[in-house]
């Protein structure tokens, strides 16, 4: 696959997320569920880092953290220099339209939009202008030239998961989230998919993976394990 | 099977139940309104029987004529050698000055009611002496009150001499007292007839008519009754239909929630059958879901339509006074039997709309389950079988708008109606698709992203969208085509009246005016106003309430001479010279165009009254009463009926006389009269606030229609919240705000109004034509010209188009307060 210089990210190499002393306490029937518990990490951009840990250990909510989808009950977030607990939902969503990127591991396409469409609803959302074209381009970098104008059911789960890439790059965000995002793939595509996270990385972009696959990080820069909502390693 | 419509059918319903309680809602408007509108059309069109009935009994036959009976065949009956029993009657109406009610004044022979004790009558001897009248008790009088009742044109003071046990409203007199009132010395209005058994009825009727003068006829007792039944019988029904349509639009929203009850519910549905579940199993469980709202809307559609039946019948009451027949609502009669029908039209439309989704749902294979999204997909492809079978249905309803009446009923114009509503809930997918092809970028550029997603959602989920937009399409097109019918003929009436009011001044006693009450002026009124010097002619006019070929109509005499250089009236068919010459000469008279349809008269046949043989010189247009009118010289009426009295003026003014001066010139001289002065212009809009106030409840329907199709908007928004939560979900993950969330919700309102409001202009504006030309045209027999309301028109579909976006307001709150986290990762 090739990647032009001009992809390259202005942050690759400054640290664009911190965790410091990270806890989210949910309540569930009135009782209080630690899901992170004072978990600190620093990440910056042109890491590709993997997040390894049992069903409920703390990812997700970690990667919802990180990508201001929610606010932490204790300590502070910094994301690409705020502080998201200071942010009102404006605020976290401007933070998430210019900052971060999401892969989901059931690909989560709108259905009823065709490949093109679903890759510049970013760029629409935030007003961003030229997105067709911007949107194709993308599609082209991740190997899907021609089928732009396919619904999500006329695509392969491989093919999904590329438009859902992307979709999260379209908007050039210095950080992409993604969610097992091999879960729904089989080996061979799940590789691919890996390798094109690789890339994005290597292009200046801190990209985030939590995965329960333990050959999905082998191209990682640095694998996190979690265990019971604190960072073991 | 319990255990499956738990878990598959109530469980679900529970757990949305504001989109189940607008289901429920929305199946008992209209369940609610078929009710008010049968209950309200028996209360007024009862209650004119019960009224004028009181005191009859049971008679056999009853002698009648225009202008009254002669006393004197009162004796001639009375002196046959049979053992019949007779009692004559005068029959009229009496207004109560201090309330304004206008009552039955009926006269009977007290005498010989208190000695053979008929139907608990007033007893009283001493009520033939002075001015006494006897109240029924619903009038809440009480003996000894002294009470201001204007009879006619006068008005005079008269005592309760007491109460009879009836609920109606009547005051009852002495016949003597009555005839005095009433200016009709020597008649009466009706002689009952009570004849032995001995022998059939037709020989008694054969053998009084032997005895009977020309003009008198005989009858069977209750025919007068029968002919308001019939003569009521198309109103009733048209209103009826209309009343239908409310639940039309139910129909199709009970459609939609058994639709997406179906779609949402699928894998389960797999599941099930792949655990062994029969196809019957899951046809049932629908059907009992559909059964279960049917009966839920029917029984809380009883409450409310009793409810609504109290402001019907006054409104129903209201037309009936104006068109038909004087009416007083008689109390609203919610019987066992109603509500069982009530209750049963639910069920029944419920479970006729689930038929098609429930068969849907039985025919689920197990490896299919899973696929949701296809079967939106499938039903988006095949529009173009929808636009052919739309075209079919189209052409078919031109066809049937064709067809002649069936039985006076316009079947075919009801058919043409229904198959036009089908055809366009079949063009609809198509609609929408093509909407989606070209107005997606048009919104993307316009409106941003919001629209856009709104449009592409609305076309993925092209069934739900299209029985939506086909539900608020018929309740729009019913509002529309029903504003243009009545706008038109708003606009028809106001032409008209400019060539018939021609008069600067009209009198007519004081009171309020019926299709059937003509009350009379004082004889010697019209040559006192004619010496006044500020008056340059006047028109005497006389109308009786008569029955023609089993049909109540009026016959009413006019000065042709007067008033033809005036242009009066407007020939539909017959040459105009022609009539003004021969009209004052000869046994000639003109028909309504109502009268003429009604009865299939042309010009040049022969009509025969009572008293004669006339031919029909000419049929013109009349938009005063649906009765229908034959009208005479004055003449050729005083002729026949030699009662000189008027039932109103119509007076012209000297030039240069100013006319205020002129009209307090005439109510000086009508002083002694009680007597209502309407200059021209005043009088055209009393007439048109009686028109506006007749069609009230189709106004009244119409809101009806349009609150159910808006709730099923709003119900069906819910469910696509809820069915598209982890969408909304995705799209804040992606960079949308809350208000951007909110804002896709209220586009996806915006455009299925657009849509709704769009086809149902369309589909009213064809709708409107066939009412006009067809309905209307076979079932009242009125020429409309057809007219655009432009701005009530626009007004209308403003309001639709709001009350749709407020619709979406509670949904699009719900979905933007979802949270994404939860709705994205719990698949």
């Amino acid at each position: 696959m090739q990647h032009s210089t001009e992809d390259a990210h202005p942050s690759n190499g400054l640290p664009i997320l911190r965790f410091d002393n990270v806890s989210k306490i949910y309540q569930t029937d009135g009782d209080p569920v630690v899901a992170l518990n004072r978990v600190s990490l620093d990440a910056s951009g042109g890491e590709f880092i993997a997040l390894m840990g049992r069903s409920g250990c703390g990812k997700s909510t970690l990667l919802n953290l990180a990508g201001a989808m929610d606010v932490p009950t204790d300590g502070t977030v910094f994301l690409d220099g705020s502080v998201t607990s200071q942010l009102d939902d404006s605020g976290l969503t401007s933070l998430r339209r210019s900052s971060v990127g999401f892969v989901f591991q059931s690909f989560q396409l709108f259905q009823n939009l065709s490949a093109v469409e679903n890759v510049e609803i970013p760029l629409l959302l935030s007003g961003g202008g030229d997105a067709r074209s911007r949107a194709a381009a993308r599609l082209a970098r991740v190997e899907m030239a021609g089928l732009e104008d396919r619904l999500p059911h006329q695509l392969s789960g491989g093919q999904m998961q590329r438009v859902a890439i992307a979709r999260a790059l379209v908007h050039s965000p210095k950080m992409v989230l993604a969610d097992e995002p091999t879960g729904n793939l089989d080996s061979t595509t799940g590789d691919i998919v890996i390798q094109l996270l690789r890339g994005i990385a290597s292009e200046g972009v801190l990209v985030m993976m939590a995965t329960h696959s333990l050959e999905s990080t082998g191209l990682c820069d640095r694998v996190i394990r979690m265990r019971d909502g604190r960072i073991e390693s | 099977m319990r255990r499956i419509f738990h878990r598959l059918i109530l469980r679900p319903l529970k757990e949305e139940p504001l989109r189940t309680a607008l289901t429920v809602l929305a199946v008992a408007l209209g369940v609610a309104v078929v009710l008010a509108i049968d209950l309200a059309g028996d209360a007024a069109a009862g209650s004119f029987r019960s009224s004028m009935e009181t005191m009859t009994g049971d008679a056999d036959l009853e002698v009648t004529a225009v202008g009254g009976v002669p006393e004197t065949v009162v004796a001639r009956i009375a002196t046959l050698p049979h053992a019949i029993r007779i009692r004559a009657r005068l029959e009229d109406y009496a207004t109560l000055a201090a309330t304004n009610d206008t009552v039955p004044l009926i006269g009977i022979d007290m005498v010989a009611n208190a000695l053979e004790n008929i139907e608990n009558a007033p007893a009283d001897e001493a009520l033939r002496e002075g001015d006494t009248l006897w109240a029924s008790e619903g009038l809440k009088l009480r003996a000894g009150d002294t009470v201001n009742v204007q009879v006619q044109d006068a008005v005079r003071s008269v005592r309760i001499g007491g109460v009879f046990p009836q609920q109606g409203r009547v005051l009852v007199a002495d016949i003597l007292l009555a005839q005095k009132l009433l200016r009709r010395e020597g008649k009466v209005d009706r002689i009952l007839i009570w004849t032995p058994e001995d022998r059939p009825l037709e020989q008694w009727e054969s053998l009084i008519a032997g005895v009977l003068p020309d003009g008198s006829t005989v009858a069977p007792q209750g025919a007068r009754t029968r002919e308001n039944q019939r003569m009521l019988q198309a109103f009733r029904w048209n209103l009826r239909v209309l009343s239908y349509i409310a639940l039309v639009v139910g129909a199709f929203l009970i459609y939609n929630t058994i639709s997406v009850s179906v779609v949402r519910r699928r894998p389960e549905i797999g599941i099930l059958r792949a655990l062994g579940a029969a196809r019957g199993a899951i046809l049932a469980g629908f059907l009992l879901e559909a059964a279960v709202f049917g009966f839920a809307g029917g029984l809380l559609g009883v409450l409310l339509g009793r409810v609504m039946a109290e402001g019907a019948v006054r409104l129903v009451g209201a037309t009936v006074e104006s068109l038909y027949v004087s009416s007083q609502p008689a109390p609203v009669q919610l019987t066992p039997g109603s509500i069982g029908i009530a209750i049963l039209i639910g069920v029944t439309v419920s479970l006729l709309s689930a038929l098609s989704p429930a068969r849907e749902a039985a025919s689920v294979r197990p490896v299919e389950a899973m696929a949701r999204g296809r079967v939106d997909y499938l039903a988006r492809v095949r529009f173009g079988r929808g636009l052919l079978a739309a075209a079919i249905l189209a052409t078919l309803a031109a066809l049937a708008s064709q067809a002649a009446p069936v039985a006076g009923k316009p079947l075919g114009g009801y058919a043409a109606a229904v198959l036009l509503i089908a055809a366009a809930a079949l063009a609809i997918p198509a609609l929408v698709a093509a909407a989606n092809f070209l107005l997606t970028p048009l919104l993307r550029r316009l409106g941003g992203v919001e629209p856009m997603l709104a449009m592409r959602s609305l076309a993925a989920s092209m069934r739900r969208t299209s029985v939506l937009v086909a539900a608020l399409t018929t309740a729009t097109a019913m509002m529309v085509s029903v504003g243009i019918m009545v706008g038109s003929f708003r606009q028809t009436v106001l032409i008209w009246m400019d060539g018939q009011l021609q008069a600067d001044l009209y009198l007519r006693p004081a009171g309020s005016a019926s299709a059937d009450r003509f009350p009379t002026l004082a004889p010697d009124l019209a040559e006192r106003l004619a010496l006044l010097p500020e008056i340059r002619l006047v028109d005497r006019f006389r109308a009786y309430p008569i029955s023609y070929n089993g049909m109540p109509a009026t016959l009413a005499g006019g000065e042709t001479a007067k008033v033809s250089q005036d242009g009066r009236p407007t020939l539909l068919a017959g040459d105009r010279r022609e009539v003004i010459r021969r009209l004052p000469t000869c046994d000639c008279v003109i028909v309504s165009e109502p009268f003429a349809n009604k009865h299939n008269v042309r010009v040049g046949d022969r009509i025969t009254l009572s008293f004669g043989s006339f031919e029909v010189l000419g049929i013109y247009y009349d938009y005063a009463s649906e009765r229908g009118y034959i009208i005479m010289d004055r003449a050729t009426m005083l002729k026949y009926l030699p009662d000189p009295a008027s039932s109103n003026l119509a007076l012209w003014v000297r030039p240069g006389v100013d006319l205020d001066s002129a009209q307090r010139a005439v109510e000086r001289a009508a002083r002694g009269s009680n007597v209502a002065v309407f200059p021209n212009q005043s009088l055209r809009r009393e007439a048109i606030k009686i028109f506006d106030r007749t069609f009230a409840i189709t106004y009244a329907l119409e809101a009806v229609a349009v609150v159910v199709a808006v709730m099923g908007i709003a119900g069906a928004l819910l469910a696509l919240v809820i069915d598209r939560r982890h969408e909304f979900g995705l799209l804040r993950f992606l960079g949308a705000s809350t208000g951007q969330v909110r804002r896709v919700i209220l586009s996806e309102a915006a455009l299925l109004g657009l849509f709704s409001t769009g086809a149902g202009t369309i589909l009213g504006v064809a709708l409107s034509w066939i009412l006009v030309f067809v309905i209307n045209k076979q079932s009242f027999g009125w020429t409309i010209q057809f007219h655009w309301p432009a701005a009530a028109l626009l007004g209308g579909l403003a309001v639709v188009y709001v009350a749709t976006l407020l619709s979406g307001l509670y949904p699009a709150q719900i979905a933007a307060r979802l949270n994404p986290i939860e709705v994205v990762h719990e698949e």
